[in-house]
């Protein structure tokens, strides 16, 4: 099977490879796997606190060519959006930028579940640092 | 003299219930051959334990298994097509391959779980899938099949060996790093061969739940195995790559 001229492209230069502070208070990691073929993902983002914008994103993947080339344009695709928009990205937009046949699906899911993963541990974050509002109603 | 022959051979070759007719003696056919003319029947789309006449169980005799495929190969086998008609000779031959592909699966006893569990409707990337686009729909979070800590062991040790295999690259030795990923190897062998302890464990479970289960209890059994393979998928691959790493 060939890999499509946008997945080589993305493989032998691959964006945002490498690592945010994962203990940063505006990071958040998302760590994925796909067991069936091996695949292991990270996916980082780093959030304006302010805007909601992500001002970041780098990625680390160990896997097939389709599975960086789809943390890669992923990385992409979320620079500059808010998380919310981020949220969007559907794995299937992945599938059709990158032209990936059937048997390379699961690593545009994988791709999204990083996304995913990423911004709820950013959620979580946020939600750990402001205080709980409690109830006190009688 | 003829009971004694029929307990010595395979039961797939003279098999005691026949479910249909043979297509030409018109006698009560057997699953591979009819058991009064003996002519070969037509291969039938059956899953691999019915081709052995076996029921869907996990624990079996390899010893067993590969009498029953020596002895049909022996039988199907093309050396013997001059005594079959044009038919037959057809069939043998679609028949030896059912037989190669339903032997190669079973025998192996990761491969006949895996296999097991397609046939229970197991379809690990359709429910990744499937899940992902509910996560989407509902905002939830999708939860990895795998648990995290593994996950983080998994990437930890390929950033090691990418680091080994860069320092290679340079022609450089590192036998701290190297000693290091031989030690978790050797972790990742004897997790290995405890997942086999556990996956025997479920094997005998699923095996009394076909008998004398519930759907619900079998159900359980068959995701706690596909579990325990997707763990048993990252570990080999890892002592693969240790091994290709260190060029074992």
């Amino acid at each position: 099977m060939a890999y499509s001229d946008k997945v080589l492209d993305h493989y032998s230069n691959p964006r945002n490879v490498g690592s945010l502070d994962k203990n940063s208070e505006d990071v958040g990691t998302g760590l994925v796997g796909a067991p069936e073929c091996g695949d292991v993902m990270k996916l980082q983002i780093k959030v304006n606190p302010q805007t909601n914008v992500i001002e970041d994103a780098k990625f680390k993947t160990f896997g097939c060519g389709s599975a960086i080339a789809s943390s890669s344009l992923a990385t992409e695709w979320v620079k500059g959006k808010t998380v919310d928009e981020a949220l969007q990205i559907k794995n299937t937009e992945i599938v059709k930028e990158l032209s990936l046949p059937p048997v390379k699906i699961h690593c545009s899911v994988l791709a999204e579940d990083a996304i995913r993963a990423a911004i709820h541990d950013w959620k979580k974050k946020q939600g750990a640092d402001k205080p709980v509002a409690v109830e006190t109603g009688r | 003299m003829e009971n004694q022959e029929s307990k010595t051979s395979s039961s797939l070759i003279t098999p005691g219930d026949a479910t249909s007719t043979c297509w030409s003696c018109g006698d009560m056919r057997a699953a591979h051959f009819c058991s009064a003319c003996g002519k070969v029947q037509p291969p039938l789309p059956v899953d691999y334990f019915t081709f052995f006449a076996l029921p869907r169980k996990l624990n079996l005799d390899p010893a067993t298994l590969e009498k029953e495929f020596y002895e049909l190969s022996r039988h199907l086998h093309p050396d013997l097509s001059a005594r079959f008609d044009k038919r037959e000779q057809e069939w043998s031959m679609e028949k030896t391959s059912q037989l190669n592909d339903a032997y190669r699966t079973l025998k192996d006893p990761i491969r006949r779980t895996e296999y097991l569990l397609r046939l229970e409707g197991v379809e690990l990337e359709e429910q990744s899938k499937t899940a992902t686009e509910k996560a989407r729909a509902t905002g939830e979070v999708k939860k990895q099949v795998v648990p995290p800590a593994l996950l983080e062991e998994v990437f930890e040790l390929n950033l090691q060996l990418e680091e080994l295999r860069a320092s290679q690259k340079m022609g450089e030795s590192d036998p701290g790093l190297a000693r290091e990923l031989e030690n978790r190897k050797a972790e990742l062998e004897k997790k290995l061969a405890g997942l086999s302890e556990e996956l025997q464990g479920y094997w005998d479970d699923w095996d009394r739940l076909v008998d004398s289960g519930s759907e619900e209890d079998r159900r359980k059994v068959r995701d706690k195995m596909v579990d325990l393979l997707n763990r048993r998928n990252y570990l080999r691959n890892l002592v693969r790559d240790v091994n290709e790493a260190l060029g074992n």
